[in-house]
Formats: C-alpha cells, structure tokens, sequence
C-alpha cells in the first residue's frame, strides 16, 4: 500500500512537471491585455492570454508534447475546442492571426515556455503587426460550387455536335461495335465535362473575385455519383461586404445542374500565411 | 498513406476488392486501346464486333461480381485511393515549389518548438 502511495505521488510529481513545461497556441489577437478567458481550451484547459506591448498570443499551458491520438473523434474534439478558442478570440478582439492545431511552444536553453512565447511575439513584432493590419476587420467566407453531373452531361449531349453524332451513328451498329461506340462517347462525354469544368471555373472565379479581396484555392473533395466539387475556396474581404459576394453567389446557384454552399464568417485561418 | 483499407474481420472482401479494382483498370486500358485501334482502322469490321462483344462481357462480368460479392464501395475506395495517389504525384511534378512549401509550412505548424 505504501509503496503504491509512494508510485503515485512520483507519477504526481512527473506530471506536475511535465505539465506547464508546454504553452499550446490557439491565435495571437490584436490586444495587449492579459486576460483568462476561461476553461473553454482543448480538454477543458484554462485559456488566457501572454501579452506582449499590443498584441498578445492566446495559450492554455500543456505538457512539452503534442496532442496525438488514434481516435477520430477524440482529435475532432480537440480540433473543434481549437477552433471555438479562435472563434472566441475573433470576437472579442476582432483581429486575429489562427495558428494551426497542435502548435506547442515548449521550454528550451533555461528559458520558461511563456518566456519563449513572449520572445516569439517580440521578435516577430513587425511581421505579426503587419499581418494583422492586412486582416483587419476582414473575414474568410468559404464557397463550395457543385454541379450535378447527370444535368451538365444531358445539356452537353444536346450541344456537342460531336457527342450527338457519335450518338446518331451508334444506333446502326451491331452489338459489338455498338460497345465500342458507347466507350468513344464516354471518353468524349468526359473530355467535354472536363473542359467545361474549367470554363465554369474561371468563369465564376472572375466573378468571385471582383467581391473579395483575396482568394485561396483549395482542393475539391470527392462527391458522389450525382453531384460534384468543381471548386473549393477561400475568401477573404471586410466582413460588412459579404452580401455582395453571398448575392454573386445566389446567381451562381440559381444556374441549372449548380449549387453553392456558403459558409462563414470565420477567422481568417486560410490567410495568416498570405 | 493507406492506399487500401482493409478491414481485417473482411480480409476476403478487402482482397477481393483490391484485385476487381486492378481488372477494372486493366479493362479501362484494353477500352481505350480497342476505341484506338477502331478509329485507326487497323480492324475489320468482324474484328471490331468480336473485341466489342468481348470487352462487354468482360464489363457484364465485373459488375455481376460487385454486385454479388457486395464490394462496390470496396473497389471504388481502392479506385479512389489511387486517384488520390496519381492526383498528388502530377501535383508535385507540376508544382514542385508549392509542394516544398506545404511540406514545410506543415513541419511547422505542427509541434515544433519557436
């Protein structure tokens, strides 16, 4: 029993140390207040902020390793805390610079790991505060175009002369060669989707453009057999603009065969690196 | 990266899936190959009917397996895992710098000490 006692209190002790040894970095904010902000971090940290003159980073201490786990669900929930941390930050100081999950600042060369941080924040000053002006009072808005395959397709075979004569020809053949005509067609059909893809995707990129001030392209995702992704991006323009660019949006999703997911405001996650 | 997610309580369905998605491929290539070879006019038109009907059946063949082995989903995830793979490949061989700015944006973000 006592030896027990004895392991737990050097389990104890270890922890104690290990913990504190790590600052976890949420966002630096436009704000040179120290502040808690509660225990609303990742597993229920306490959040506050490390200031430094005007700008301050936004931490929860942790132990000096990342946050790893195998368990889907257990890293969407600490993903979601990071983002709710930002998203709190956001709106009580208006600018902020996101950082991305599992930044950890740890202790180094007999300096504490809030020490570290605040040197980071002094030293890259300048380039911090002259990201910060290009987001301030900005957002990111994200738009997702889809298109249903079946729709686009059906007009292209209407149009193509190329597709509706391979159509007209393939009625007249035997089994075999009607096969072979029916995999010709396939191949144009895509080709022909494909190249219209891209011609809706500078085209809805111009208009796009136009309402914002800068734009990210990410990558589309897989869609399903019906619908899919022919353009994933990023946005970013002063958060009081965003009905224009929700109203070019509305035009885009009115299109036949379109439609558009709108999402936002959020922290401008997608151009700290910009 | 997984290429393929076997689950291991369906390692049958799993393998199975794996080599359908191989024939599938192989099928695609022989498809393009014949539609090649007829717009070349290298074959007859008894030639052309024979490849056709053969390939057809070939296609007939492999969605009877999908269909009763019930590993649709299986063999459009490995298709799709290999998309991804190809996908990544052209993108580096296209985009080298962006690619080295990723890798190195991504070292940083993630669990390193400032």
């Amino acid at each position: 029993m006592q030896q027990n006692d004895k392991t737990q209190l050097a389990i104890d002790k270890a922890e104690a140390l290990l913990t504190g040894q790590g600052r976890y970095l949420y966002c630096v904010a436009d704000s040179g207040e120290r502040v808690s902000m509660g225990a609303i971090g990742i597993d229920g940290s306490k959040v506050y902020t490390i200031p430094y003159q005007d700008i301050c980073a936004v931490v929860h201490e942790c132990r000096a390793q990342p946050y790893n786990s195998t368990e889907g669900e257990m890293v969407n929930s600490w993903v979601l805390a990071h983002q709710k941390v930002v998203d709190e930050a956001w709106e009580r100081w208006g600018t902020v610079l996101p950082l991305g999950f599992d930044t950890i600042v740890m202790d180094k060369d007999g300096v504490g790991a809030e020490g570290n941080v605040r040197n980071w924040l002094q030293n890259d000053y300048a380039n911090l505060k002259s990201k910060m002006a290009k987001l301030r009072g900005k957002a990111e808005y994200g738009a997702q175009i889809f298109w249903e395959t079946q729709v686009i397709a059906q007009n292209l075979i209407k149009t193509s002369p190329e597709i509706s004569e391979l159509e007209e020809e393939m009625k007249s053949q035997s089994k075999g060669i009607a096969y072979l005509y029916k995999q010709k067609l396939e191949n144009a059909l895509k080709r022909e989707l494909e190249a219209k893809a891209d011609q809706c995707f500078r085209d809805f990129y111009a208009r796009i453009r136009k309402h914002v001030d800068n734009i990210v392209v990410e990558k589309t995702k897989p869609g399903d057999q019906n619908t899919q992704m022919i353009m994933n991006i990023s946005c970013l323009l002063p958060r009081d603009k965003s009905t224009e660019l929700g109203e070019e949006l509305e035009n885009i999703n009115i299109l036949e065969g379109f439609s558009v997911r709108f999402t936002g405001p959020w922290p401008p996650y997608s151009f700290v690196g910009t | 990266m997984s290429i393929v997610d076997i689950d291991e309580k369906n390692l049958k369905h799993g393998v199975l899936g794996l080599v359908i998605a191989l024939v599938e491929i192989i099928k695609d290539t022989l498809n393009l190959q014949a539609v090649k070879r007829m717009e070349g006019g290298s074959l007859t038109e008894e030639e052309m009917e024979r490849l056709g009907e053969a390939l057809m059946d070939l296609d007939t063949a492999i969605d009877e397996i999908k269909q009763e082995q019930g590993i649709t989903e299986s063999v459009k995830s490995v298709r799709d895992g290999l998309d991804d793979v190809v996908d990544d490949v052209i993108d580096q061989f296209l985009n080298p710098e962006k690619w080295r700015k990723a890798a190195e944006s991504r070292g940083k973000s993630s669990h390193a000490a400032k």
